[in-house]
């Protein structure tokens, strides 16, 4: 097992070490946007599960990622403090709502299936718009109280920067871990072959569309685990976290950063907000620069930025 | 001789138009089989109606004794029926051992088990590895499918189609589009499986090379119906089959 | 019953501009494949540069030429200089590159006119209400009523009559590759785009005097359109047309019987035609 042996760990070896060491070297300004940049990288990496590796394109993941983020809000508004409580409801919340969307969903293909989870999260959109009694309507729901973390002994609080950046990093840490044991798993296989060939899926035995919606479910909870994050680190649940522009943040990050490598939506989401806080330096017209970063993006990189230099630089056979 | 695949008074219509009518066969185990006719007599219809890829109009289809008409395509391979398409039908950006992992997942029910590395599993990796061998491909198995030759891809359906032991293998047109020297290649595999592992194969084929080379019964299907069934010899000798078929075929 | 009137002419009004929204989007998905995200930014565009030249020529009808010609022109250099480059691309990458036009069109227009709201009068001809059934109700909103029909129709004739009419119908409804009949692919693309940003541009400036003009006003027409495209059939003509007068309607009595979540209908339209006639109310199977 040493490092040696294995080069393609050594790179995200040293990814952990500077996420874990960032809080001493970086300005507290900082250490907010990589908190943003983790939770926000997770989304990606839970969506591209379903656009890289099952090869369905979601327009509406941002339904579960504020699915996730309204359970947590309307949790600790009910009083509840317990940390495992809040994560564990909003991904249980998030995955039985993708179930029932994926069940809809997954008999459709290509631009028919970006088209119904559109829909599908403005759904859920107008909901939480619209609903004012229990979401706040457009204001959202504000959060008052973060919870309490009791560990051995000890108890843990996340009103600080720097604790609330460690609640985020070992959350999203467990949260690729996991996601990473699926895409390497049997399960996994069988969903990139499913991406390459449905037909031939079906053919050799495979339920199509309940592998679909066992992916969409895994990718949506853990979408929601996201939005809990997002909830307690912003102290707020907002309707847009639902709407379809939001919903096209992970899209925009996948591409970005590569959809054919594992981490490239979390380097996707680093890019997109590195770019952004870059721009808004200079204007506060930083979708206009986006979209102009993104069409060379489109027309020239055709595995994200990251997958393409990765092929280029170190050709893997 | 026991039976593996019965069929019985099968018919396919699209509408009014009936593509096949009343078709019935039944094919013993270990007894390689051909389908043959002309372009549009019904073949890849029969093929996709006994197959699952859509239910048949009428009539019945039986493997290994039990009634399976009807089931979609993926509980016809939990029944043991395995097949091929005329178009190349793998992964393409995945490698071959990949390919033939992804039938022996699901036939050990691995399919949605979320954890534990593919590659390290012994279970899978012997019958893969296994499967491979049989189809020549052993040495290639790190190779990503789509930069392999044409006639590797097509060995590559077969170690798919092949993987999961099926009691039946439907393959269709297994030699289009192939060199001779593939072409032989592929009938000497065909012929090994059938004598050595016992596997059951029935193909349609244009090639009427490869048909007398492999089957030891032949159907001929024409406009939709059953014209003739019988050993090679007696299809090769039947006036009817000759009229409508082989004798234009022959003079080509 | 006057509630009733009043929300049918509402309904239909709104239908109208929607219908000449989809029938651009349905025309370019049809022939070209793509689902374009910057339809709706084109609208908003064109709804901008109609106000512009209105108040340049100081004349209504000359800004509702101008502006529409500008955006189409506009069309043509996207066709040809992004569009052209991803035809044959995974759908992911079409969507995100029609995504970027609709950030740079919507903050660029921004950055010109700025996000506030701007007003556009509707000229004196259409101004003012006329009573019916004893309510007041706009003249533009009948003008609307009256003029979606008459563009539909024009429409209509242009696709059966003319050459390149039937040439792009052939290619767009009846999925035949225009290569096959001998015809010149890139002219076609670029003037089937050209045509639906010209009509996505009439539309926003014939929706200029009935609404206010926003940078985000493309946003929310674009979802809508969307639904209507898909709920008639992707590249079906009557398909938009009728998935228009519905969605309209639906948007107008909504209010009155789910009200506030009335903006949830559409959205269930979508969802049921989906999962029902997936290929859309017109359009058979593919």
């Amino acid at each position: 097992m040493s490092l040696s042996m294995r080069p393609h760990l050594i790179g995200p070896f040293l990814l952990l070490l500077v996420l874990l060491f960032a809080p001493l070297l970086l300005p507290v300004y900082w250490i907010m946007i990589l908190t943003e940049i983790l939770i926000m990288g997770l989304l990606a990496v839970s969506f591209n599960l379903l656009l890289g590796y099952t090869g369905l394109l979601s327009f509406g993941h941002g339904a579960f990622f504020g699915l996730g983020a309204y359970t947590c809000a309307l949790l600790l508004q009910a009083g509840h403090q317990n940390l495992f409580v809040l994560l564990g409801a909003g991904m249980l919340v998030a995955l039985l709502a993708a179930l029932l969307i994926g069940f809809f969903s997954v008999r459709l293909d290509e631009i028919f299936f970006a088209m119904i989870t559109l829909g599908m999260g403005m759904l859920f959109f107008s909901i939480a718009h619209n609903w004012l009694a229990v979401t706040g309507g457009s204001d959202g729901l504000p959060v008052f109280a973060l919870p309490v973390l009791n560990l051995a002994g000890r108890e843990f609080t996340f009103y600080a920067p720097n604790s609330m950046y460690y609640l985020v990093f070992t959350t999203v840490l467990a949260g690729i871990v996991l996601l990473w044991l699926v895409v390497h798993s049997p399960f996994g296989l069988i969903l990139r072959a499913l991406r390459e060939n449905k037909q031939r899926v079906a053919f050799i035995g495979g339920n199509i569309q309940l592998l679909r919606i066992v992916a969409f479910a895994v990718s949506g909870s853990f979408a929601g685990l996201a939005g809990v994050l997002f909830c307690l680190f912003n102290s707020m649940a907002t309707p847009e976290f639902m709407h379809w522009s939001f919903s096209a943040k992970p899209v925009i990050m996948s591409i970005i950063g590569g959809t054919g490598v594992f981490l490239g939506p979390l380097f996707g989401a680093a890019i997109f907000f590195g770019l952004e806080q870059l721009i808004i330096h200079f204007t506060e017209n930083w979708m206009f620069f986006l979209g102009m970063v993104l069409i060379p993006i489109v027309l020239f990189f055709p595995q994200g930025v990251f997958g393409t230099l990765r092929n280029r630089f170190f050709k893997q056979g | 001789m026991e039976q593996v695949l019965r069929i019985e008074n099968l018919g396919h219509a699209y509408g009014k138009f009936k593509v096949i009518e009343d078709i019935s066969l039944a094919i013993g185990r270990g007894e390689t089989s051909a389908l043959i006719g002309p372009n549009g007599a019904g073949k890849t219809t029969f093929y996709n109606a006994i197959s699952g890829k859509f239910p048949p109009s009428k009539g019945r289809v039986f493997l290994n004794g039990e009634n399976v008409t009807g089931l979609p395509s993926h509980r016809m391979v939990d029944k043991g029926m395995c097949r091929s398409f005329q178009i190349t039908n793998i992964f393409a950006e995945l490698t071959v051992l990949e390919n033939v992992l992804s039938p022996l997942i699901i036939q050990q029910k691995k399919h949605f088990k979320p954890y534990g590395n593919v590659f390290k599993d012994r279970g899978l990796m012997e019958r893969a590895m296994h499967t491979l061998e049989q189809v020549g491909l052993a040495e290639r198995a790190r190779q990503v499918v789509s930069s392999l030759a044409y006639g590797d891809k097509r060995l590559v359906e077969m170690a798919i189609v092949l993987a999961r032991d099926p009691s039946v293998v439907l393959l269709d047109e297994p030699t289009a589009g192939m060199n001779p020297q593939e072409t032989e290649n592929m009938i000497q595999l065909i012929q090994r499986l059938a004598e050595h592992s016992g596997t059951t194969f029935f193909i349609t084929e244009h090639d009427m090379k490869v048909v007398f080379s492999l089957a030891r019964k032949i159907y001929v299907l024409h406009q939709g119906h059953l014209l003739a069934q019988g050993k090679p010899e007696e299809i090769r000798t039947n006036e009817a089959v000759q009229e409508a078929y082989l004798g234009r075929k022959s003079h080509a | 019953m006057d509630t009733l009137l009043l929300n049918a002419l509402n309904g239909l009004s709104w239908g109208m501009l929607l219908f000449l929204i989809a029938v651009g989007l349905t025309t370019v998905f049809g022939v070209m494949g793509i689902l374009n995200f910057a339809h709706g930014s084109l609208f908003m565009l064109g709804a901008y540069l109609c106000m512009q030249s209105m108040q340049l020529f100081d004349s209504f009808w000359f800004g509702l030429l101008v502006g529409p010609l500008g955006v189409a022109a506009l069309g043509v250099l996207v066709e040809r200089f992004l569009l052209r480059k991803i035809y044959s691309r995974d759908v992911t990458f079409q969507l995100l590159l029609t995504f970027a036009l609709l950030l740079i069109l919507d903050d660029g227009v921004r950055m010109i006119w700025g996000s506030g709201y701007h007003v556009v009068e509707p000229p004196v001809l259409l101004s003012g209400v006329m009573t019916i059934a004893g309510q007041d109700y706009p003249i533009y909103r009948f003008f609307l009523i009256v003029v979606g029909p008459l563009i539909g129709g024009l429409l209509w004739a242009f696709f059966h009559f003319t050459r390149w009419g039937k040439v792009v119908r052939a290619a767009a409804f009846d999925n035949i590759m225009a290569e096959g009949v001998g015809i010149n692919v890139p002219r076609i693309y670029a003037s089937v785009f050209a045509l639906g940003a010209w009509l996505a541009a009439l539309g926003g400036g014939l929706a200029a005097p009935q609404q206010s003009l926003n940078p985000a006003m493309g946003e929310k027409i674009i979802i809508e359109s969307f639904i209507v495209v898909v709920v008639g059939g992707m590249g079906s003509f009557p398909g938009a047309f009728v998935g228009a007068l519905l969605l309209g309607l639906l948007d107008s009595f909504g209010t009155v019987f789910a009200g506030r979540m009335q903006m949830a209908i559409p959205y269930l339209l979508l969802a049921v035609i989906l999962l029902v006639k997936p290929t859309g109310l017109f359009r058979k199977g593919v």
